[in-house]
This record gives structure tokens, C-alpha cells and sequence, in this order.
């Protein structure tokens, strides 16, 4: 423990401006606001359909402000950075082997992207037949 | 000869309660390191100035200091790397003693707590002198926990890590990183023991994945890529644990 001479340096709250690291780190967390927010927009919409046809035409219209418009693409953006910088971090927590060889990280963060990719065309072919 | 300004934080617990800044001018050059210049303070300008210091070849893990915010061995940083002035200051997170000299006590109790050795019962010595056959490890059961073993015990990543500075009770990066090391280890028998100490709350699950301990170890164990592995391992510890009830 502490001996009585020492002096303990206490961690302020904001610690985490004093390095650029730090920064970087707190931008990556960061990135659940902007989608706590088109999460609610989501569940609000689903709530607005089972409301009826008035209470969904509603929803639609503040979908369309473009400050709603405006936070969803904040948040876009903010999935796709938070996936880059997991995408990076997932070989290092679970190296893969494969035939007894380690799988090179690089591959793994490209199968990754990849696996986004096809999960965006699924879903870009699922909303525009509906149209 | 070029010179650089050293701002260093000085404490003295004889004199009073708060740490103060102190400026030095020491000569240097292309090879004068960190370490280098604070011997150089010592000797010539003021002999009281107090830091931990031994091998000069970033083997040791003693001259931790933190320069710029940064935590860093003073033995392989140089002056050259720096412009402006340049701020040493002792390790973040730990309770300074005088100078640049801080309390390790903590670190070392944590890295006791996970047991980071060799456990097997069944190589006690005994009647069938079992105890003095020596151990046999492929090079392939040696390359899943060789990366981990390269630790110096400097203390940086404990410096680097915020979730520690804010709990000092949290594990942290260099204990983790070795409870995975010996976990990974084929000889060793005492995962079951590490785990107990890995999962419970100042364990692995404390860690946010800064990642700021890698970045900073002198000797590339990646501890995130431990602790996190880690977490993996807990998991699996826990979900095993619910099916055997």
C-alpha cells in the first residue's frame, strides 16, 4: 500500500483529452450516441406502424426532417468508423488457425469488409423489390 | 554541442506535499538517450534528483518514466526524437515516493495474484522421483504462448491504462497478459485457479480495450491482445460451467 510520504496523483474526469490516443479511443466509444438515437428511430417506427396509417405517415414525415436526416447519417458514418476499428482489433482477440497455419490478419479485416458488403447489396436487393 | 531543455517533475516528501517542475538544460546528441540525459542532471547539475535506473538495453524494465504523457523506458528514447522541451515525470497510476521513483508494490501484488508459474501437482516430487523428468514442448505448443512471455515487468502498460488509473484493484495489462501466458502453456495445470482470478470483476471483464497498453509495451507482447483473449477464455469458462451446473 500507499506509504504515508507518497504522493498519489488522482485520474481527472478528463483524463482522456490528454493524449491523442486517449482522443482517438473516446471518438471510437463515442460512436453508440449517434446510434442509440437511430435505434429509437427504428423501435418509434416500428411502435408508429402497429399505431396505424396516420401514426406511420407521422413517422415517415420526421424521418424526412433534415436534422433526423442529418444524426442518421452522423450515425452511418459512426457504424462504419466503430467497424473499422473493430474490424482491426477482432484478429488480435480471436487469431484464427487454419490447417495449423495462423490465418494473416489482413485476410481476416478483409473477410470482414467483405462480409459487409454482401449484407448491404442483401439489403439494398430486399428494399428495392419492395418498390 | 546542441542542448534541450528537461522540465522534470520533482517531489520530495521531506520538504512538503506537492510535486513542483524543475528545468535543466543538458547537452546532447543523436545517441544521448532519456536515461542518458537524467544521468547527466544527477551528476552535474543536481545530485538529489532520484530515478530507478540498470541495464541501459530496455532488458531490465526499471527507468519507466513518462515523457510527454507517454509512458516510456528512459534507455531506448533519445532526446533527438523531441523538439521543444521535453516533460519527464514519474509512471502514471502508481503512488510516487520521491522523484521519478514510484510504489510498485501494487503492480507486483497483482502480478502474485495470478499465480504466473509453473502449476502441476503431479510433478510434485515424490516416491517415483517424477519431479526430476524434465518437461517436452514442440515448437508449435511453444509459438501459442512465446508472443506473451516477452515481458520485462516494466510497468508502462499500467501507466498506459486508464481502467487502472481509475481501479487500482483492476488486474491490469502485464497480470492478465501473464495468466494467459501460463494458461496457454502445455505444461501447466493451474488454468482452472488463473480463471477464477481472470473472471471475477477486477479481471479481464474490467478491460475496455484502449489499447493504449500495446502501443506503449517496449517489448510488442500486445497485453490487449491477451486480456482480450482473455475474455474469450472467460466466456467460454463461464458457458462451460453453466452446463456441467
Amino acid at each position: 500500500m500507499a506509504k504515508q510520504t507518497s504522493y498519489f496523483p488522482e485520474l481527472k474526469r478528463n483524463w482522456w483529452l490528454k493524449h491523442p490516443y486517449f482522443k482517438k479511443y473516446m471518438a471510437r466509444e463515442a460512436t453508440v450516441l449517434p446510434l442509440v438515437f437511430f435505434l429509437v428511430c427504428l423501435l418509434v417506427g416500428l411502435f408508429s406502424l402497429l399505431q396505424g396509417a396516420e401514426s406511420w405517415q407521422g413517422w415517415l414525415r420526421f424521418m424526412q426532417n433534415p436534422l433526423v436526416i442529418a444524426v442518421n447519417a452522423l450515425a452511418f458514418i459512426a457504424s462504419l468508423f466503430h467497424a473499422w476499428t473493430f474490424f482491426q482489433l477482432f484478429p488480435r482477440v480471436m487469431p484464427l488457425r487454419v490447417g495449423g497455419r495462423a490465418l494473416p490478419p489482413n485476410l481476416m479485416v478483409l473477410g470482414q469488409w467483405f462480409g459487409v458488403v454482401v449484407v448491404m447489396i442483401l439489403a439494398a436487393w430486399i428494399f428495392m423489390r419492395g418498390l | 554541442m546542441m542542448t534541450k531543455k528537461l522540465s522534470i517533475q520533482r517531489y520530495l516528501p521531506e520538504q512538503g506535499n506537492a510535486p513542483y517542475w524543475q528545468d535543466f538544460d543538458v547537452p546532447f546528441d543523436d545517441s544521448t538517450s532519456i536515461l542518458d540525459a537524467l544521468n547527466y542532471v544527477k551528476e552535474e547539475l543536481d545530485g538529489s534528483l532520484t530515478y530507478r535506473w540498470s541495464c541501459r538495453m530496455a532488458i531490465c524494465g526499471s527507468c519507466g518514466v513518462m515523457i510527454n504523457n507517454t509512458p516510456k523506458l528512459g534507455c531506448n528514447s533519445f532526446l533527438r526524437e523531441y523538439e521543444g522541451p521535453v516533460k519527464i515525470a514519474p509512471l502514471a497510476h502508481f503512488p510516487v515516493e520521491k522523484d521519478l521513483i514510484v510504489d510498485m508494490e501494487p503492480f507486483l501484488d497483482h502480478l502474485a495474484a495470478v499465480q504466473p508459474y509453473l502449476i502441476d501437482d503431479s510433478r510434485l516430487i515424490d516416491d517415483n522421483e517424477e519431479g526430476t523428468q524434465t518437461y517436452k514442448q514442440t515448437p508449435a505448443q511453444m509459438e501459442k504462448y512465446k508472443q506473451f512471455a516477452g515481458c520485462i515487468n516494466c510497468g508502462l502498460c499500467y501507466s498506459a491504462c486508464p481502467q487502472f488509473g481509475l481501479n487500482p484493484e483492476f488486474l491490469g495489462p502485464a497480470a492478465l497478459t501473464l495468466a494467459h501466458r501460463y494458461n496457454l502453456d502445455s505444461r501447466d495445470q493451474g488454468k482452472k485457479q488463473r480463471m477464477a482470478q481472470m473472471s471475477r470483476e477486477e479481471g479481464v471483464w474490467s478491460c475496455t480495450f484502449v489499447g493504449f497498453c500495446s502501443a506503449v509495451c517496449p517489448k510488442n507482447v500486445d497485453p490487449a491482445a491477451a486480456v482480450n483473449q482473455g475474455k474469450v477464455e472467460s466466456a467460454k469458462d463461464m458457458l462451460i460451467g453453466i452446463f456441467k451446473g
